[in-house]
């Protein structure tokens, strides 16, 4: 057969590889609006005066220069540095208890470290304020004056973020091979030195992690420290103070660049910390099995307990003084304080618009970042693309939620953008939502998508059938658990958060975590504490549903699960 | 037999490195063809390209006369097996099976009869209603190959098919694989790395090495006169033995001086003869122009079962590999210690002058022990692989 003289056949039009452009394309614009372009706003912002011209570097300037402003990094500092300090340690120790120790009532201990993760963060700080406040039931056992200042804001965030710092360092301790520590046995090594050459290095990498992450979350969070910092000025509450105290939008532009870089420079050590982690374990490991040591089991016991003991007393105390009267004058048992229509704050509505807000946030959200890891991670076309998406969809951990909303303020906010028919409106604060919890998101689905076999898309195309087909019939029902924990993880997020859509919201649109630090500011301490309430029992149903949901429809839609 | 897949001039780069290069072939309608090669040598791109799951950057390739380079996979002609099986583990034997089947306008009765056909022709009936995570591993791969036979496409590829089996499972889809393809007559292509798969089932074999071709043949083509000493190592146990070809005909390996029976330029290069193609006696044998005559000294045994490997040594320097049956063994009274004669055949042996110095001089470091063992490189080769 002669070649020369055969007409090359021409593809026909590929559909599939079009759709798959589109959405690509579709999913970085998608982000360059919702992340970088209001980033970009707010540094161009942070540059400006009051009347919207170039002035350089002179904001920047007067806040370096204004001892009461630059306090506040300092402040922050030395917050994120304490909280850092107690939330690692005692969270080593219990996630070492959870999964090295013999210790009994592991599943016990381990559901009451979850609860705070269904709390907003300013719940812990109302509580604070029952139990060491001027007329808290435990003021006397404080060692400083006033609870209102440092020292509550760490308690606060301790309590906050302590699940968070758990969680990892348990996937960091159970992915341990126990074939170390038996060639450690074998060659007589004592128990201290196996802990210093063997396990430590083994969690080192989950170790810096979870210490990025808790200074993260503690310099970055808004709720504790509105809430119980009194006079002691962070960053976060700043940015709030200038934008809307002082209506001095420059100003918070400035502060939220500077909130940004210690973001911005642990986001960079965790992204470096994951790249070196991935060959850590072979797939030969063996997994350990924990082993029982009397005395040692009945210490890790004992500060297991004593560590749940404060936090079911944070979220008990929460409880309880939302079902008391008048604090501490009538403390009979109502739900008076359950009468939000009666106080400031929007009422028995931000509640529901709470709910409606996490709903959409949820549905919308979960398809979104599905659908765009999928296409990260599974379809072949426009490498160059794909990476530039997959740096985009990094970006959000990196920016806290104060700096993201304000950003959406500038940039929505402006006359000249066609968007700003969402400003005010219930869609900014999906979008806002969608957008803050990004990251988390993508990574949960890009990890199930990769444990999915690669060539499931070559088999369909040999098959002829089309991408969205298989991605339909096989990729998602394949990971419905993942999808279920992300839409999850962004309805309980989206309840319970204040720091991005405290600029966002309107008269139409208040939402119950607003409410409940409305309420506090009003000095309505206790419906603060039971809108709180609610927003976490709110919380607990969906997981409960979600449990529910993941063992009784999983069981019958993955039935091939079985053997 | 008619051409029915004609590759040309095929290259492919991944960044810098040459996966293809240069690589045309020609495969015959209804041929069972096997890529073989140690791992990165290009072989499953190769597949690939012929499936469009990799974009060759220059060359052709011509599928059934229809010249199909440019054409995305789904608008190719051909069923696909991976090593990893690849069933989709949330559907039913029976709609994994049927899953290409739906958009070609069957309806549900004939999809369900296609099914029961090609479940009996793979010789697991009445598996439909179970998941693939129910199945053997050996099960699930037949499965996998049903689904790529479905559709009834022109060409089979399969890509280390059998590699994630164990041994006997192994054996036995080998000539299952290979009895389907010879009832149906397609046309087929395997990737593997085990040399007794491609010597076993296929028609002719592609050995390729860095990217291109090493030589194409029957396997007992490849066997007899391997092109190369890459295929010569890489196919089976021959020894190698660093030689110089003098301009009286004589050859120098090492310090022994030796009557070299085939023609060949004066140069160095590599002598090279299979084990079992030496013929051994324990006294001085004559003297015959026709044969490779060597004098050595037994040092080595290794008890292979039907056959001993004998490690002769012919210098201080040099030592070759024999094999010898068991009971000639004891015929000869041949053990540790033992002087023998070696005279191996004019047609048994095989001269490959260096290319350039500078890979002479790695090649003769290698066969320094004067035998590559064909073995060793799998060993090699699979532990690369996990």
């Amino acid at each position: 057969m002669n070649t020369q003289t055969l007409q090359r056949s021409m593809p026909a039009f590929d559909r599939e590889a079009w759709i798959q452009r589109l959405v690509l394309l579709g999913a970085v614009v998608f982000l360059f609006i919702t992340l970088l372009a209001p980033l970009a706003t707010m540094l161009a912002k942070s540059m400006q005066n009051q009347a919207g011209e170039f002035i350089g570097l002179t904001n920047y300037i007067e806040y370096f220069t204004n001892p009461a402003l630059f306090q506040s990094i300092f402040n922050s500092l030395n917050i994120a540095i304490w909280t850092t300090l107690i939330v690692v340690s005692t969270a080593f120790v219990f996630a070492y208890a959870l999964v090295r120790s013999g210790m009994a009532g592991k599943k016990v201990f381990r559901t009451v470290s979850m609860l705070p993760i269904f709390a907003p963060s300013l719940l812990p700080a109302l509580s604070m304020i029952y139990l060491f406040g001027n007329q808290g039931v435990l003021k006397e056992w404080l060692p400083v004056d006033s609870i209102y200042g440092p020292m509550g804001i760490v308690m606060g965030l301790s309590f906050w973020i302590f699940p968070h710092a758990l969680m990892i360092l348990i996937t960091a301790m159970a992915n341990s091979d126990a074939r170390l520590y038996e060639a450690a046995k074998a060659l007589k090594t004592p128990p201290w030195r196996v802990f210093l050459t063997v396990t430590l290095p083994g969690v080192r990498y989950g170790l810096i992690n979870t210490i990025f992450v808790v200074f993260t979350l503690a310099i970055t969070d808004f709720g504790v420290a509105k809430v119980i910092g009194g006079q002691y000025n962070v960053l976060a509450t700043d940015i709030y103070k200038q934008v809307v105290g002082q209506q001095n939008f420059q100003m918070g532009a400035v502060v939220s660049v500077v909130l940004l870089l210690p973001a911005l420079f642990s986001f960079w050590v965790e992204r470096r910390v994951q790249r070196r982690q991935t060959s850590q374990l072979s797939s030969r490991a063996v997994p350990m099995q924990p082993e029982k040591h009397p005395l040692r089991d009945l210490f890790l016991t004992g500060f297991c307990l004593l560590v749940c003991a404060f936090l079911l007393t944070v979220v008990g105390m929460a409880i309880y003084a939302s079902l008391i009267t008048f604090w501490p004058y009538n403390l009979t048992l109502s739900l008076n304080n359950y009468q939000f229509d009666m106080m400031d704050g929007g009422g028995w509505e931000s509640y529901f618009n709470s709910l409606r807000l996490a709903f959409w946030a949820a549905v919308i959200g979960t398809a979104v970042v599905f659908i765009v890891a999928y296409m990260n991670e599974k379809v072949k076309v426009m490498p160059q693309v794909r990476k530039v998406l997959q740096l985009l969809a990094m970006m959000p951990m990196a920016v806290p939620g104060m700096v993201l909303g304000l950003s959406y303020i500038f940039f929505f906010n402006s006359p000249g953008n066609p968007l700003n028919v969402m400003y005010g409106t219930m869609a900014i604060l999906v979008l806002n939502t969608l957008v803050h919890f990004y990251t988390v998101c993508h990574l949960t689905a890009v990890t199930s998508l990769k444990q999915i076999d690669a060539e499931f898309e070559s088999v369909s195309a040999s098959l002829k059938v089309p991408f969205y087909t298989t991605f339909r019939r096989v990729t998602a029902p394949l990971c419905l658990p993942a999808i279920l924990d992300i839409s999850v993880y962004i309805f309980v997020n989206a309840m319970t958060t204040v720091s991005a859509v405290v600029f966002l919201y309107s008269a139409d649109t208040t939402l119950a975590s607003i409410a409940v630090m409305n309420m506090d500011e009003a000095g309505d301490t206790a419906p603060a504490a039971a809108m709180a309430v609610m927003l976490m029992m709110t919380s607990l149903v969906i997981k409960g549903i979600h449990w529910t949901l993941s063992s009784q429809l999983l069981s019958r839609t993955q039935r091939w699960r079985q053997r | 037999m008619t051409s029915y897949l004609k590759i040309e001039q095929l290259h492919k780069r991944f960044g810098s490195f040459t996966a293809l290069n240069n690589i045309s072939l020609d495969v015959k309608d209804g041929e069972f063809i096997c890529f073989l090669g140690p791992s990165g040598c290009g072989k499953t791109t190769l597949l690939r390209a012929i499936a469009g799951l990799e974009m060759q950057e220059e060359g052709s390739i011509v599928q059934g006369g229809q010249d199909v380079s440019a054409l995305p996979p789904q608008q190719r002609d051909f069923g696909i097996v991976f090593q990893s099986y690849a069933l989709f583990p949330n559907l039913s034997v029976a709609d994994n099976i049927a899953y290409g089947l739906v958009n070609q306008k069957m309806n549900r009765q004939q999809r369900g009869q296609r099914v029961k056909e090609l479940l009996e022709q793979i010789d697991l009936p009445g598996i439909e209603e179970k998941f693939p995570g129910q199945l053997s591993g050996g099960q699930q791969q037949r499965v996998a190959l049903a689904r790529a036979l479905a559709t009834e496409p022109g060409l089979l590829l399969l890509d280390e098919p059998l590699s994630a089996l164990d041994a006997r499972v192994r054996l036995h889809l080998r000539q299952e694989i290979r009895d389907l393809q010879q009832k149906l007559g397609i046309t087929t292509i395997m990737v593997t790395h085990d040399q007794d798969e491609a010597l076993t089932m296929a028609d002719r074999i592609v050995v390729m090495d860095h990217g291109c071709i090493a030589q194409v043949g029957t396997p007992k083509e490849i066997y007899d006169r391997p092109a190369t000493s890459f295929v010569a190592r890489f196919i089976g146990s021959m020894n190698l033995i660093a030689a110089q070809v003098m301009e009286d005909g004589g050859v120098m390996l090492g310090s022994v001086e030796a009557n070299l029976p085939i023609a060949a330029q004066p140069s160095t290069g590599l002598l090279g003869f299979r084990p079992e193609a030496a013929e051994v006696s324990c006294c001085a044998t004559v003297v015959d122009q026709s044969k490779l005559q060597m004098q050595g000294e037994v040092r080595h045994l290794s008890f292979m079962g039907a056959y001993v490997r004998v490690g002769v040594a012919i210098s201080d320097e040099l030592e070759i590999e024999l094999d010898l049956a068991v009971s000639e063994m004891d015929q000869k009274q041949i053990t540790t210690g033992t002087s023998v004669w070696i005279n191996v055949a004019a047609e048994a042996l095989h001269y490959y002058p260096d290319q350039d110095p500078d890979q002479a001089e790695a090649e003769s470091r290698v066969a320094a022990g004067a035998v590559a063992s064909a073995q060793n490189n799998m060993a090699q080769v699979a532990a690369e692989a996990s």
